[in-house]
């Protein structure tokens, strides 16, 4: 896991948008990823890239890729899974892996706003090792709950398992208090998650998602 | 809808925003076959196709596809009942 911060040449970035890295090999192959952008608006944009042994680009971006070197980017994407931050209503991360990226944006963005609609963070990851960004999201003042699914730490008092209706239920705000939804993760991941809440009584039109393929 | 393979309109954004010219996955998409609408960031995509393949996700129906042809896209939009741009 590595975060690279981009030298770009735009008029910055919301919250949860994504940008498209193009890799040109020597020979004219071409290679394109997209990149949530980790950082809040105002801050340059920072991807932060899981390396995937067998992929084609983020081995290169991961090992090989130094300080002050040049290649094509495409962005800031994206005018629907974006919070701009002067939104009232309280608001719901959902995270699945690296789905976490687009909402630390938001978090780093309600932190820099200070912003006064309550946010909560649910972050469910395999293991406490693969939370990324831990210590700045217990430091932003959002409501955080993780749940490691798939090994825990010695005495966890935690969650422990994949997100189903009962945890949902104890960790979203009420579906009376109008909350926006952002869930970000893998295509089952954000199925389970939204389908979960719509069965709490949320409105589908108040629950944006993101699907990321792990094409590496 | 759990295939692993199947994205949503965000993963496609940037490949819409060069065929429009502008930002599209906020942009209301009305199906031509079952008449469902919703943001374009909602539609169902697959991009392990020859090219890109956007359906309807209330009634499957392939509303866009896009492939790449050296320098140029072709995009059939011929699914689509309206495009609120």
């Amino acid at each position: 896991m590595k975060t690279l911060e981009l030298d770009v040449d735009w008029d910055g970035h919301r919250a949860g948008q994504h940008l498209d890295v193009r890799l040109t090999a020597e020979d004219g192959y071409q290679a394109q990823r997209s990149y949530s952008i980790a950082s809040a608006p105002g801050e340059r944009p920072a991807i932060t890239i899981e390396r995937l042994d067998d992929g084609e680009v983020s081995p290169y971006l991961v090992d090989e890729l130094r300080e002050g070197d040049v290649f094509e980017v495409r962005g800031p994407i994206g005018g629907y899974f974006v919070w701009d931050g002067d939104e009232p209503e309280p608001v719901l991360l959902v995270a699945g892996g690296s789905g976490v990226v687009p909402l630390a944006a938001m978090a780093r963005h309600w932190k820099r706003v200070g912003s006064s609609a309550p946010m909560r963070l649910l972050y469910s990851a395999r293991s406490w090792d693969e939370v990324i960004y831990r210590d700045e999201l217990e430091h932003l003042g959002i409501g955080v709950t993780y749940t490691l699914t798939r090994e825990q730490p010695e005495r966890w008092q935690g969650y422990a398992r994949r997100i189903d209706d009962e945890l949902l239920s104890e960790v979203a705000f009420p579906a009376s208090e109008g909350p926006r939804v952002y869930v970000c993760g893998s295509t089952h991941f954000v199925d389970a998650a939204a389908d979960g809440l719509v069965r709490l009584g949320y409105d589908p039109a108040s629950i944006r998602t993101e699907r990321f393929g792990a094409t590496g | 809808m759990s295939d692993p393979r199947v994205l949503d309109g965000n993963a496609v954004g940037g490949l819409l925003h060069d065929v429009f010219g502008a930002e599209v996955t906020a942009v209301p998409c009305t199906c031509g076959s079952c008449g469902a609408r919703g943001e374009i960031a909602r539609l169902v995509v697959y991009v392990d196709c020859p090219g890109v393949v956007v359906r309807c996700p209330a009634c499957t129906q392939v509303l866009i596809t896009i492939v790449r042809v050296h320098e140029h896209a072709c995009v059939d939009l011929s699914g689509v009942g309206r495009l609120e741009l």
